[in-house]
This record gives structure tokens, C-alpha cells and sequence, in this order.
């Protein structure tokens, strides 16, 4: 081997606590970017494949009961390829000998073998279920442990219990994409809906179009006919879905979320970046004498730059061998953990050609154009400053062949001293000498706070994002202020149940709500989306809304309500006081829009109108068939316990109950969700802390190692190995400190930028951002212990070493 | 500029002026100097610390820049003025025609003696690999170091290591070498011993500056010349 490469091999060998870093350096950034970029190309390409293999519905309709007759009225309509017809109910299911009741929906199939829409995936046991047995869809199985063979227990409506056996687990990614609150589904046939004491009817309807089933606009010219002839019939439409085929309904938030995440890893590499060039930029100046000697013997610029330059390249390989195949690991688990909780099928396990060239362009390129600078800097160096070791410029300025001049810092540092030694306060020399090493080499300083501080500022803001979105859902919780939910299958007059229920102590408040759906209609009349309209009672406190214009809804409107921002998206320039067209139940209205408040926008369109006059309007004047029941407290467990035992007393008390449902559970999946998205938040801003961490731990072994002969003189004057440890991780420690002051103020915009992105994304809203001291907390904890443990293990090694020694370092 | 002639001398300092800039003001480091060195020549140039030797060697030498005046080079059939060339033509010329010797004898740490010695050979591409190699070898038995020549520079004496400094200098078959207080750091009986080696190359036919701050050392050069404070003293007189 040529002596050039030889001493490039050896630079890289030689040193390996050096490549180490610098090879770590590299590596976290190309991890994150393989991961993400690789997740990203799996998902976006399994998921509509994956989802369009189940061929899913392009329609959906919940109405009223229908039969089989209808279906095939249903199914010869103008437009529509396949229908088929569910029976979708909520029960409650446990498994035998538990005593914890599962809510789930059941989905009942005329012919499972014919099942054409909404494919259904198996996972284990059977596919299809015989009588009285029953599938469970793979989320079933977060809520409860049960396998195919087991038996259940299921709770019937006059409060009977059966047992039915599970025949198999499956896995549904279509018929609940549409539903984020919804809760996990199960399967039945037709012949099993006697064991439920349900009619053997349908009141789904899950249909594909013919043509156009990609395209939204057709597929809602369809939807709005079928509807009208639905309506003819005399069935009445509760809530209608469409769905592209190949889009699963949850794509763009995931493509969003994966697009945060990307472009933290990206700043994950800016910062790596930021690291290497400072670690570069240290060897240099440690082999700028190398180089000298190289050009004394003949080395020119350009071979100098190619050995530095080969080395980079060295670093890169090296961050690519360890990151790759993490990275391709970490790529496939993010999208199946991903697809799990989405519950669509990857394809397989597969290296990602893209993230793979990504990989190595970023892994090849961040060290090369990190480096650059450093290497044509230090291959430009002349022989004379090269031999003598001058590196002036990097350090306090030199004049030409004289002595140091003083900086600044040094000058105010003088000055402070002075001023304090006068009132009598005095600074230890050793302080003293820390103060002046931190600001000694400023661009290394300015490197190792800058990539310090973003990691900090990430960190913190993650911290301060996670409680914006938790307090969002907490304020989204005022929506569902009630602790149980009651809904009857039949109506019952409000002060019959208000009496009923009052009769428990523990229950302080009831009041019958009303329901209806509504189509939001474009100006030409055609269907735009549905809106659910809830009418609470006027003054009623179970709702506290998050308004942005207008106001709450009175007791006296009519034909008026307040509406959800996500009517924005059909109608951008909606104001207070315009009229929007309705269609409910089947007539075309004009409703006055007296308000308008926040939700989540994934949930579709929410409207509010009092129960004074909606439950007039449709007959029910002092019934209704759901009620909200406060009690005495309200944390989740009393709420759960409350809702049994409500849907208990009112069960044996002859009340045909649907469902008793705890308050908080309606927002258990935004928070599972969101809790999902916080933890890998968390995992990119701990990278980011990571490479902070290794930026300062660079730096500090570089400039003690610089320093070595320095720590022998002083050592050699009389100071003890503790005096020498501590003058190091003060000056660690100053450091940490200056970052994290940087840090408090960058994590102000960070987490306005953040949050506005995440809220945009997920809740399709910005939202109200609120700062916790925690993330500040946490972070100037790890701050001081990465500055302790950065500066300890150098300084440890310095304090070592003998005095001999350390005046020998060359 | 380069000029094809013979008859000049091998190195020739043409009003070598070298001022440093300082906040105190300008300071003369060399005041107009003039010197011919001839081929063959063992010149000897003493002074004490701060009188200006290592200046004047680095105008030799090409490393440091002059404030006026020429610096000329004949050798191999043609004339060099140094300060007119460029940092990487000047690095390849001095790697071709020049050894340089460094009192602390700046080997590579990470290399062994005979890739240090190999160096200059590889930087200025005049020998291939293999040859390279040999010659190395050569060189090192040459200065009687033959069996260390697969350790690293720290398991060797400073004697040793600057004997390898020599053999490194001699790589590229220089016309002169270019020493800069070689014997410095050195005790007496290795210092003999390598002022003996420069005895050896200079019957051989090269020519050698050295610097030095040791006046005992003036009756083995075949001339020396004194500096004091930037100007060169001739025996005896200013020039």
C-alpha cells in the first residue's frame, strides 16, 4: 500500500474513539432518513394496494332496516358494481370466566363465502363462521386475550347472557377505515343474529361504483342519486361514507405524520452535519503539522485533498455499513407497526431501493460537504503555519509573528473579574481558566451549541406538542361532558328516565339528547358531506365548545345551527349569519349558520341545534332515545363502573337498552392515536439529543486533547488531578448551560411550528399551543448530565496521565 | 522564472529582505541579505535563538515568503527564482530537489520508518511503488537502521528518528539538503554521530546548509557564516 493511504488508514484506525463519533455521527442521521424514507415508500405503496385488494367499499350507508329485496334494488341501481348488505349492531362481549365487558360492533354477512366487498383478511382459525359462532377482528384482540376455540360470553338487550364460540380472527382493513372513534368489529352470518335478539334485517349498505372509483366527484354523483332512491322508498339515511379505492381514508394523516417525522430526520442529519465538520475540522488542526511535513516533502494541494478527502468518503462507508441495515430493519418495523394499528397488510419485507440510494447519497454526501471546508482549508494551509502548528483565525487572533492578542471575551472576562475582586468577591483561578477555554476555539463553540441547542429545542418542544394535542383532546373531551351515555333502542319520555335514573344517588344530572342527520348540500343542490346534528337542550352544560365565531345555540333557533370548522373545506367563505343548504330527512332547507366552533376534522361534520327544536321537528317532543347522565365523579373507572351498572338498572328495569357508554371512552382512540405519534416524536427528538450529546462530547475530548500539554503545565505547577477534572466539566457544563438558555428561547418557535404542523395534520385545524415546564425540565436534566459525562471521561484521561507525559504530547 | 544554465552557484540570495509585522511595528527578521552557496559546499550558518538562521533557512527552503529581493536555485539544468512559483509547484520542486532535516524530525507518528521514508518518494510520483520501497530500504540500511524498519517513529531513540529524518531527505536523490538544527535535541555522542553521516554525504557530492546555534561545530564545516540580528557575518566581518 501506497504511504498515503497507509496514514489515511491509519487516521481512521488509529483514533477509533474519533471515527467512532464521527462514524456515529453519520449513522444516526442516515438511520433516521432510511427509516422514514424507507416506512414512508412502504406505506404509500402497501397501503392502497393493500387496501384496494379487499376491494373496499366506495359507499356506505347506514339507514334504516332493509331486506334482501331492497338490497337488490339496491344492487341493480344505475352505477353501482357490487352491493352487499350488513347488519351492523353494538353488543358487549367478554371472555368466559372475565368480568371486563368489551364494547364491540358487530358485523353480521349474508354469505361469507360470497363476500365481495370489504374483503375480509384471515388471520387464524376459520374465515367463515357457522351458526352461533362469531369472528373477531384483529383489534378485538387489544382489548381482550381470546384465540380461535374459545368461547364468549355476550350481553344481550334484555340484559341475558349467551355464549358463543369464536371461530377465527380476521383482520377488516376497510369496513372501520372510515370510523376513527368507532369501536373493533366482529362477524356473524345471518343465521346467528336469533342468538342476539336482533331482526334478521340490514341496515348497512356497503357498495362499489363501476366506473370512476378513484374519483371522489363521481362517486358522490352516484351516492346522491342512490340516496334519493333510498329515500323515495321510504328509508330514512342516517350517515353516508365514500371512499376512493385506492386511498385508504387515513392516508393523507399518516403521509403527514410520516412527513413531520421526515423532516426532523432531515434536521437530524443538518445537525450530524454540524458535528462532523466540527470533528473534521479538530483533526485537521490536530494533523495540520502532518501536512505540513507532507508538503515539505513534496505533497501538493491536491493529493493532500484527496487523502482528506478519501477519508471522508472512509467515514461515509462506515456510517452506511451500520445504518443501512438498521435502517432497512427500522423502515419495515415503523411500517408494519404502522400498518398494524391502521389495520391494513404490508406486502412483505423488502429493501426500499429509494431509501437504500437516499441512504448512501446522504451517507456518502453529509460527510463529504460537511468536510469540505475543513479539508480545503486544511489542505490550502501553508508549509510555514502548517510546521509551526499556527492555526490562528480558528483561535483568538494572532498579528503576524507576535504574540496572541487578547480577544474580547478574555477583555470582558477581565473586566468582570476586576469588577467583582473590588467588592471583595474573588473567582477561583481554575474557574477562571474554564470561562476562558469555553470561548477559546468560537467556531467549534458555535458548532457544538448550535447542534446542542436545536436537539434541546426539539426535545423541549416535543414535550410542549405532546401536552398541546393532550389538551386539545381534553378540550375536545367538553364536547362529551356527560360521565354515561345511555342510548334506548326505543324512545322514553325525558322526565321517565331523568326519574329512573335520579334514583341512584350517584346520579346528579340527566338530559335527553336528540340526533339527526343531515346532507350539506352544494349550491347546485348536489350532496357535498354529511353533517351529524346533536341537539342538546339549549342551556344545557354538557357541552362547552371551543368557538371561533359566532355563538352557542338557543332554545328559541330554528332552523339555525352552529357547525364545525370542516364545513370550511366546502365552504371556505362561510361567515356567521349565512344560510347553508340542508337536506334533512329528505327535504332541501335553508339553515342559518349561528356559530361556528373547533373539532377534530377527521371526524367529519358536526353540527349542534337545540333538542327544543329538533326533537319537535321529528315528533319526539319530550322523548328521546339518548340521554347524558352526570355523576358524582368523573374519572374514567367511576364513569366505566356508572355505565354498567346504568346499563344494568335500566335493563332489569324493562328499558330496552342499546348501550351505556363512559363518557372518556369516546376519546380513547384519538388519545391512543396521538399517544402513538408523541412516542415517535419523542424517538426523533432523543435522536436529535443524541447527536447534541456526541457534538458536545467531541468537543470536549478535543479540547482537552488539544489542551494536553496545557493540563501538564499546570499539573506540573501544582494542580491536583480533581482541580484539572473540574476545570473540564465546568467548562462541559458552561456549555450545556449556554445551550440550554438557546435552547428555552428556540423552542418558542419550534413548538408553534410543530404543533401548528401536527394539529394540521391529525386534527386538520391549528390549535391552541401551550408550553409545559416538563420538556424544559427533563431536558436541563439531561443537559447537565450529558455535559458531566461528556467532559468527565476526557477529563478523567487527561488527569491520568503523568506529567512526563503530557509535556511529551506532541 | 526559469533559466537553463550551469555555470552559477547552486543557490544564490539576492537582497533577501524579511520583515515581520507586529503591533510594536515592523520587525527585521533579515536585512538585506546576499549569499551564494556552491555545489558540494557543507555551509554552516550560526547564530543564537532569535538571530534569524531559521528565517534565512526558510527562504531556502521556499516555506516562508520574503518581503524583497530573490531567491535563485540552479540545479538539474535550470534556474529557479523559489518565491515565484506557486505553493504546489514549489512543493513539488522541493520534494524533487531539496531534502529538508527538522531538529524535532517531523516524522508521520502513524507511519513505520520505511513508509516514512517511502513518503516523499510517493508525494513526488519519481519512483514506482515497488521501487519506492526497495530504495527505502536501501536508505535505511544506510543509515544503519535497516532491522527497525517496520516500527513506528515512537519505538525508536531521537537519534534514530532523525537518521531516519536523513534517509527520508535523501529519498528523492536531492542535490542539497537543508537542515535546520538537526543536532539540537540530540546528545552529544549521537550528534556526532549524525553531523559524522552529513560528513559522509557531503564527500559524496552534495551540498549542505545547516543551522545551528552550536559555534563548536565551526571547523567542520567546509565554510560557515554568522548571523547576528538579521545580518550575515562573514569570518570575521559583515559581508
Amino acid at each position: 500500500m501506497r504511504p498515503r493511504w497507509r496514514k489515511v488508514l491509519s487516521d481512521l484506525i488509529d483514533n477509533k474513539a474519533r471515527t467512532t463519533l464521527v462514524v456515529l455521527s453519520i449513522a444516526v442521521g442516515v438511520f433516521a432518513i432510511g427509516v422514514i424514507a424507507g416506512a414512508y415508500r412502504i406505506i404509500s405503496d402497501d397501503m392502497s394496494v393493500s387496501y384496494a385488494a379487499n376491494n373496499p367499499s366506495n359507499i356506505e350507508i347506514r339507514m334504516d332496516d332493509f331486506d334482501e329485496d331492497f338490497l337488490n334494488t339496491i344492487r341493480k341501481f344505475d352505477g353501482i358494481k357490487e352491493a352487499e348488505a350488513r347488519r351492523v349492531f353494538n353488543t358487549r362481549v367478554r371472555p368466559l370466566g372475565e368480568t371486563l365487558w368489551t364494547s364491540v360492533d358487530v358485523v353480521t354477512m349474508e354469505a361469507f363465502e360470497a363476500n365481495e366487498v370489504n374483503l375480509l383478511v384471515p388471520i387464524s382459525g376459520e374465515i367463515v363462521p357457522l351458526k352461533n359462532e362469531i369472528l373477531l377482528e384483529r383489534d378485538v384482540l387489544e382489548k381482550m386475550d381470546v384465540v380461535p376455540g374459545e368461547t364468549l360470553e355476550v350481553q344481550l338487550r334484555d340484559n341475558s347472557i349467551k355464549t358463543i364460540y369464536v371461530a377465527g380472527i380476521v383482520q377488516d382493513s376497510s369496513t372501520g377505515a372510515v370510523d376513527f372513534l368507532a369501536p373493533p368489529l366482529a362477524y356473524i352470518s345471518t343465521d346467528t343474529l336469533k342468538l342476539f335478539d336482533q331482526p334478521e334485517l340490514f341496515n348497512r349498505v356497503f357498495a362499489t361504483v363501476e366506473i370512476g372509483q378513484d374519483d371522489d366527484n363521481h362517486i358522490n354523483i352516484v351516492l346522491s342519486a342512490l340516496k334519493e332512491k333510498i329515500e323515495k322508498n321510504d328509508y330514512e339515511v342516517g350517515r353516508t361514507f365514500r371512499s376512493l379505492t385506492h386511498q385508504h381514508p387515513l392516508e393523507s394523516t399518516i403521509n403527514a405524520v410520516l412527513g413531520i417525522l421526515m423532516a426532523l430526520g432531515v434536521l437530524i442529519v443538518f445537525l450530524s452535519s454540524s458535528l462532523i465538520a466540527n470533528t473534521l475540522s479538530a483533526l485537521l488542526t490536530q494533523h495540520l503539522r502532518h501536512i505540513g511535513v507532507m508538503k515539505l516533502i513534496g505533497g501538493r494541494d491536491k493529493i493532500i485533498f484527496r487523502m482528506y478527502l478519501i477519508l471522508l468518503l472512509a467515514f461515509g462507508v462506515l456510517s452506511l455499513l451500520v445504518a443501512v441495515p438498521l435502517g432497512g430493519q427500522g423502515a419495515y418495523a415503523l411500517a408494519q407497526f404502522i400498518a398494524n394499528k391502521m389495520g391494513f397488510l404490508l406486502l412483505g419485507y423488502r429493501i426500499v431501493p429509494l431509501s437504500f440510494f437516499i441512504q448512501i447519497a446522504v451517507g456518502l454526501l453529509v460527510p463529504l460537504i460537511a468536510g469540505f471546508v475543513p479539508v480545503i482549508k486544511g489542505s490550502r494551509v501553508t508549509v510555514q503555519k502548517a510546521i509551526s502548528g499556527d492555526t490562528s483565525g480558528e483561535t483568538s487572533e494572532q498579528a503576524e509573528g507576535g504574540a496572541n492578542k487578547e480577544s474580547r471575551i478574555d477583555e470582558i472576562q477581565l473586566k468582570v473579574t476586576r469588577i467583582l475582586a473590588d467588592r471583595g468577591i474573588r473567582i477561583q483561578r481554575p474557574l477562571l481558566v474554564s470561562l476562558r477555554n469555553t470561548f477559546r476555539r468560537r467556531g467549534r463553540l458555535m458548532l457544538t451549541l448550535f447542534t446542542l441547542t436545536m436537539g434541546g429545542a426539539t426535545f423541549i418542544s416535543v414535550f410542549n406538542v405532546r401536552v398541546t394535542l393532550h389538551e386539545y383532546v381534553k378540550d375536545v373531551g367538553n364536547y362529551f361532558l356527560a360521565d354515561v351515555t345511555l342510548d334506548f333502542d326505543t324512545p322514553y319520555r325525558v322526565s321517565e328516565i331523568e326519574q329512573f335514573a335520579r334514583q341512584d344517588p350517584r346520579v346528579t344530572h340527566v338530559e335527553g339528547w336528540a340526533f339527526s342527520g343531515a346532507d350539506i348540500l352544494y349550491p347546485d343542490g348536489s350532496t357535498a358531506d354529511n353533517v351529524s346534528l346533536l341537539a342538546p337542550p339549549a342551556g344545557s352544560d354538557l357541552v362547552n365548545p371551543l368557538m371561533v365565531a359566532g355563538r352557542w345555540i338557543e332554545a328559541d333557533d330554528k332552523k339555525k345551527l352552529t357547525i364545525s370548522e370542516g364545513i370550511y373545506d366546502l365552504y371556505p367563505d362561510l361567515e356567521v349569519g349565512d344560510y347553508l343548504p340542508l337536506k334533512v330527512n329528505g327535504k332541501e332547507e335553508s339553515w342559518e349558520v349561528v356559530g361556528v366552533f373547533k373539532f377534530i376534522g377527521m371526524e367529519g361534520i358536526l353540527g349542534y341545534a337545540p333538542y327544543e327544536y329538533i326533537s319537535r321537528d321529528q315528533n319526539l317532543a319530550n322523548r328521546s332515545f339518548s340521554y347524558r347522565i352526570v355523576t358524582e365523579q368523573h374519572d374514567r373507572g367511576y364513569q366505566e363502573m356508572m355505565a354498567e351498572d346504568m346499563d344494568a338498572y335500566f335493563r332489569e328495569s324493562g328499558f330496552h337498552v342499546q348501550e351505556a357508554t363512559p363518557g372518556l371512552s369516546t376519546l380513547d382512540s384519538a388519545s391512543e392515536s396521538l399517544d402513538i405519534l408523541i412516542s415517535f416524536l419523542l424517538i426523533m427528538a432523543l435522536l436529535t439529543a443524541v447527536v447534541g450529546s456526541m457534538g458536545l462530547a467531541g468537543t470536549m475530548s478535543m479540547n482537552v486533547l488539544e489542551r494536553t500539554r496545557e493540563i501538564g503545565i499546570m499539573r506540573a505547577i501544582g494542580a491536583t488531578d480533581w482541580e484539572i477534572i473540574r476545570m473540564v466539566i465546568i467548562e462541559g457544563l458552561l456549555i450545556g448551560m449556554i445551550s440550554f438558555g438557546l435552547g428555552i428561547v428556540l423552542a418558542v418557535p419550534f413548538t408553534y411550528g410543530l404543533s401548528w404542523i401536527v394539529s394540521t395534520a391529525i386534527f386538520e385545524t391549528p390549535i391552541a399551543v401551550i408550553f409545559t415546564p416538563m420538556g424544559y425540565f427533563i431536558w436541563l436534566g439531561l443537559v447537565i448530565l450529558l455535559s458531566v459525562l461528556a467532559s468527565v471521561i476526557p477529563a478523567r484521561s487527561a488527569a491520568r496521565l503523568t506529567i512526563r507525559e503530557v509535556l511529551a504530547y506532541e | 522564472m526559469t533559466t537553463s544554465t550551469q555555470t552559477f552557484p547552486l543557490i544564490q540570495l539576492r537582497d533577501v529582505v524579511k520583515n515581520y509585522q507586529s503591533e510594536a511595528g515592523v520587525f527585521p527578521a533579515l536585512k538585506t541579505i546576499n549569499l551564494s552557496i556552491e555545489r558540494g559546499e557543507f555551509l554552516g550558518i550560526i547564530g543564537k535563538s532569535g538571530a534569524g538562521k531559521s528565517t534565512l533557512l526558510n527562504m531556502f527552503t521556499g516555506v516562508d515568503e520574503l518581503t524583497s529581493g530573490e531567491v535563485i536555485v540552479h540545479s538539474s539544468g535550470e534556474s529557479v527564482s523559489l518565491h515565484n512559483l506557486n505553493e504546489n509547484d514549489l512543493a513539488l520542486w522541493r520534494g524533487r530537489t531539496m531534502g529538508v532535516i527538522y531538529q524535532s524530525f517531523q516524522l508521520l507518528p502513524m507511519l513505520t520508518l520505511v513508509q516514512n521514508v517511502m513518503m516523499p518518494m510517493d508525494m513526488s510520483g519519481l519512483y514506482h511503488p515497488r521501487k519506492s520501497r526497495e530504495r527505502a530500504l536501501e536508505l535505511l540500511d544506510m543509515v544503519e537502521l535497516i532491522e527497525h524498519a517496520h516500527k513506528l517513529p515512537a519505538y525508536i531513540s531521537g537519534g534514530q528518528q532523525q537518521r531516519v529524518a536523513i534517509a527520508r531527505a535523501l529519498a528523492n536523490d536531492p542535490p542539497m539538503i537543508v537542515a535546520d538544527e538537526p543536532t539540537g535535541s540530540l546528545d552529544s555522542v549521537t550528534a556526532d554521530h549524525i553531523f559524522q553521516l552529513f560528513e559522509r554525504l557531503v564527500q559524496s557530492g552534495r551540498t549542505i546548509v545547516m543551522v545551528t546555534h552550536d559555534k563548536g561545530l565551526m571547523p567542520r564545516f567546509s565554510r560557515h557564516i554568522e548571523i547576528v540580528d538579521g545580518e550575515l557575518l562573514s569570518e570575521g566581518g559583515i559581508q
